[in-house]
């Protein structure tokens, strides 16, 4: 009876885990808005993982990716890139919390302010959300 | 069964601006993907500012009556206030001139230029 209710116990704790089926994606870039001056950029990503780790319990760092683009508006300069993206697996319970919310909302803020960045990207589910104008607040 | 996410309470409460839609896919590969769509999409200009939709390349002026300025106005406010999207009024005038022109056929335009002849 006792390993029946062991097996249970140990079902629902897989199923918990199951339940973790909202996608939460953060986008570290590795220049400031002006695509040329780094920064910081590990720092950042160890920030976010652990603001990630603290809030829904845990991250995943992918290797940087290689990027360029060009800047129309500055006379068809190339500029490049190496974001790392950041994956986290959460609940739709956690991710819709307002304490949740406002701790990974207050870390995109300051990682924009403070890594000068024109617009901080976070995709949660199927929608793409951007922080701009980080100085300003 | 599949829990809707309530969007604009997330936008709210993070304090962000929705943007629109994306595939996400877990995994590297996916990640990459993703990261790819959204800068195609939804690349905000150097210097900072609002994205444009880079398909917009022609520039015209179009006379407005002030009302229906001060409504597009109002509207953008609105959107912005809730946090939704962040748009210029012009802006949203071009996509709901954009929206109008795909559905809008032959006989519907010619309703709206001469009214009292289409009506005949």
């Amino acid at each position: 009876m006792k390993q029946k209710t062991r097996q249970a116990a140990v079902a629902r704790g897989v199923l918990a885990g199951g339940r973790k089926r909202v996608l939460v994606v953060l986008f570290v870039l590795s220049v400031e808005r002006d695509g040329v001056t780094a920064i910081d950029q590990a720092h950042w990503v160890d920030a976010a993982l652990e603001t990630f780790g603290r809030v829904f319990g845990g991250a995943t760092a992918y290797p940087k990716a290689k990027g360029v683009w060009r800047d129309d508006e500055r006379g068809g300069a190339l500029v490049k890139d190496e974001p790392v993206v950041v994956h986290c697996y959460t609940t739709p319970e956690d991710v819709q919390d307002a304490e949740n919310l406002a701790a990974l909302g207050g870390f995109c803020k300051r990682m924009g302010r403070e890594a000068k960045q024109g617009e901080v990207g976070l995709v949660v589910g199927d929608e793409y959300f951007a922080f701009r104008q980080c100085d300003g607040e | 069964m599949k829990t809707r996410l309530d969007m604009d309470r997330i936008a709210k409460g993070l304090g962000a601006q929705r943007q629109g839609k994306v595939v996400a896919k877990g995994g590297y590969f996916g990640s990459l993907q993703l990261l790819a769509d959204i800068r195609a999409r939804f690349r905000v200009p150097a210097g900072g500012g609002r994205p444009t939709d880079r398909t917009w390349t022609e520039r015209r002026l179009i006379p407005l009556a002030p009302r229906t300025l001060h409504q597009l106005e109002k509207l953008t406010a609105r959107m912005r206030e809730h946090g939704s999207v962040n748009l210029e009024p012009m802006q949203l005038a071009g996509l709901l001139l954009e929206k109008s022109a795909e559905k809008l056929n032959e006989k519907e335009a010619e309703r709206l230029v001469s009214p009292k002849r289409a009506s005949r």
